[in-house]
């Protein structure tokens, strides 16, 4: 079998969009940070499903959001678990409260690791990582 | 919703049988085959034969579907009642929970219970296995909201809430570095555990950052392990050949909503968890004498312990630093070393711990001394469901 861990250049994972999620990526291409709202209770969203977890209602719309938040909680890769991040340790993944509500996982960039803290305003970019394909990071705001 | 735990369980049923596999690095032996291993120990310490087992509910990583048919297969049981449980670390405790329903209903007597992984082997014995690493198969790994942005692995998911607590109540990586350590201690008096050498304050600081805030030490083990314990009902434990271990109660809860929402990542469920088991068993937090807590992190105990009241959330950092995880000290936790330096069974060994204290087993320098009740925790499936299980003497 084939492995992205034993292959020769290996390459950072590209997301695989589900039919729910193909949306926030179509968005996110255009560098436009979309998430779901229920036009029943007016809550947004995330992860992408296809009923409000706030009231189960079906009737939603995909709504663009400001793009501004705060960072819940971070952790620092120091260890390698995908060849593709080896030159990038230590990064940061982080849990991104939006302004709307919904959290994200992301990274945050522009700052040192250890500069980063919860409660840190911040505010999304979009990084292009394949053709047709960005993938919406975090920087301090 | 609130609800109104049953105390018609409470003091009806009993662990009677306990039994571990070869514990740590075991290559050549499957996982089935060391839960097999257990079972048979257990079987074994209660005196019974496979005949006598009318209940089988179990749970390894083979198999989520049917892993109780493959077992039930080699042991050559026949069983009334029989399921895989799938509640990830919480699942051990759930299936005796499960064991005393279905024997307060009627529906069997005497039920094995168990869990065996071989986790050590699966991911060191050849180099593409280590390579490789994560145990979960690449068809189950995320597509998207994660390996994008190397966000990988249960390291990274517990620390998150790790940093939460830190900033919210002032925790250091000084005091994981309490938990890691008095675990450690316990070990040393464990011939069975894994890890065999003293962790030094220096050792843990000078330790690699694996996934900050959290080092090599805030990690537990890998391991080839499997634990299995039997639950009958009381009035018939007494004609065994082991002291009964009176299940007093127990509590399951779980954050479905995710451990990124809410403040699940801080206050866990173990919190309703331990309040439906401390109602059930009609006792609370200062009558626990030892606790066995499920710790895949060093900082899931010290929130664990928060959650059920051992002390106030927030003041965990203050707890551990006292000495009380200690034996010896005010609540001895995870007095076999635990996961983090016994071995890593998924929550199974801290129940067979849990009860070789109530049959106050060991000597002087293992026993929690005039121990009377042991709150044990299970928790996992990525990291919302949790199970709880108060033990007590008979």
């Amino acid at each position: 079998m084939s492995d992205a861990s034993i292959s020769d250049k290996p390459q950072k994972p590209i997301p695989r969009p589900s039919p729910e999620s193909a949306p926030y990526w179509e968005a996110a291409a255009q560098h436009k940070l979309r998430v779901q709202k229920c036009n029943a209770c007016g809550q947004h969203w995330f992860p992408p499903s296809q009923r409000c977890p706030h009231c189960t209602a079906a009737d939603f719309s995909w709504a663009e959001v400001s793009g501004r938040g705060k960072v819940f909680s971070f952790v620092v890769f120091h260890r390698v678990y995908h060849p593709a991040f080896e030159g990038e340790v230590p990064y940061v993944v982080a849990l991104v409260e939006l302004a709307e509500g919904p959290r994200l996982l992301t990274n945050i960039v522009g700052i040192a690791p250890d500069e980063v803290r919860c409660e840190m305003a911040v505010k999304v970019l979009f990084e292009d990582v394949a053709a047709g394909v960005a993938v919406p990071k975090f920087t301090p705001a | 919703m609130n609800i109104n735990p049953s105390t018609a369980f409470r003091d009806k049923c009993a662990i009677v049988g306990i039994g571990n596999s070869r514990l740590g690095k075991v290559p050549g032996v499957s996982s089935l085959d060391l839960l097999v291993e257990a079972m048979v120990n257990a079987l074994d310490d209660a005196g019974l034969k496979t005949s006598d087992i009318d209940g089988l509910i179990c749970r390894g990583p083979d198999d989520a579907y049917g892993h109780h048919q493959l077992i039930g297969a080699r042991l050559g049981i026949n069983a009334n009642i029989s399921t895989t449980m799938d509640n990830g670390g919480a699942s051990q405790i759930l299936s005796i929970a499960m064991a005393v329903m279905a024997i307060e209903a009627g529906l069997a007597t005497t039920v094995l219970c168990g869990f065996g992984r071989d986790a050590w082997s699966r991911t060191h014995v050849t180099e593409e296995a280590r390579v490789r690493n994560e145990t979960r198969p690449a068809s189950q790994r995320p597509r998207e909201f994660g390996p994008e942005y190397g966000y990988f692995g249960a390291v990274a998911a517990h620390a998150f809430g790790a940093q939460r607590h830190m900033h919210l109540y002032g925790t250091t990586r000084d005091h994981f570095a309490e938990i890691a350590i008095a675990f450690r201690e316990h070990a040393l008096r464990n011939p069975q555990a894994q890890m065999k050498k003293p962790l030094t304050k220096a050792d843990y600081d000078a330790a690699r950052l694996i996934v900050a805030p959290f080092g090599l030490f805030d990690c537990s083990l890998r391991s080839d392990a499997a634990g299995a314990v039997i639950v009958t009902k009381k009035d018939r434990a007494k004609d065994l050949k082991q002291p009964p271990v009176p299940i007093k109660g127990f509590g399951s809860f779980n954050n479905l909503r995710g451990w990124f929402m809410d403040d699940n990542m801080v206050v866990t469920a173990a919190k309703k968890s331990g309040e439906t088991a401390y109602k059930m068993a009609g006792l609370g937090p200062q009558d626990v004498d030892t606790a066995q807590l499920y710790d895949c992190f060093t900082y899931m105990v010290l929130t664990q312990l928060e959650d059920y009241g051992f002390c106030k959330k927030g003041e965990g950092g203050e707890f551990v630093a006292s000495g009380a995880l200690k034996l010896g000290g005010r609540l001895p936790t995870n007095t076999s070393g635990g996961q983090l330096s016994e071995s890593h069974c998924e929550g199974m060994l801290q129940i067979v711990e849990g009860a070789r204290q109530m049959r106050h087993t060991y000597g002087a320098e293992r026993q929690v001394k005039d121990a009377e009740i042991a709150l044990i925790s299970g928790h996992g499936g990525n990291q919302v469901c949790h199970s709880t299980l108060i033990l007590g003497r008979a």
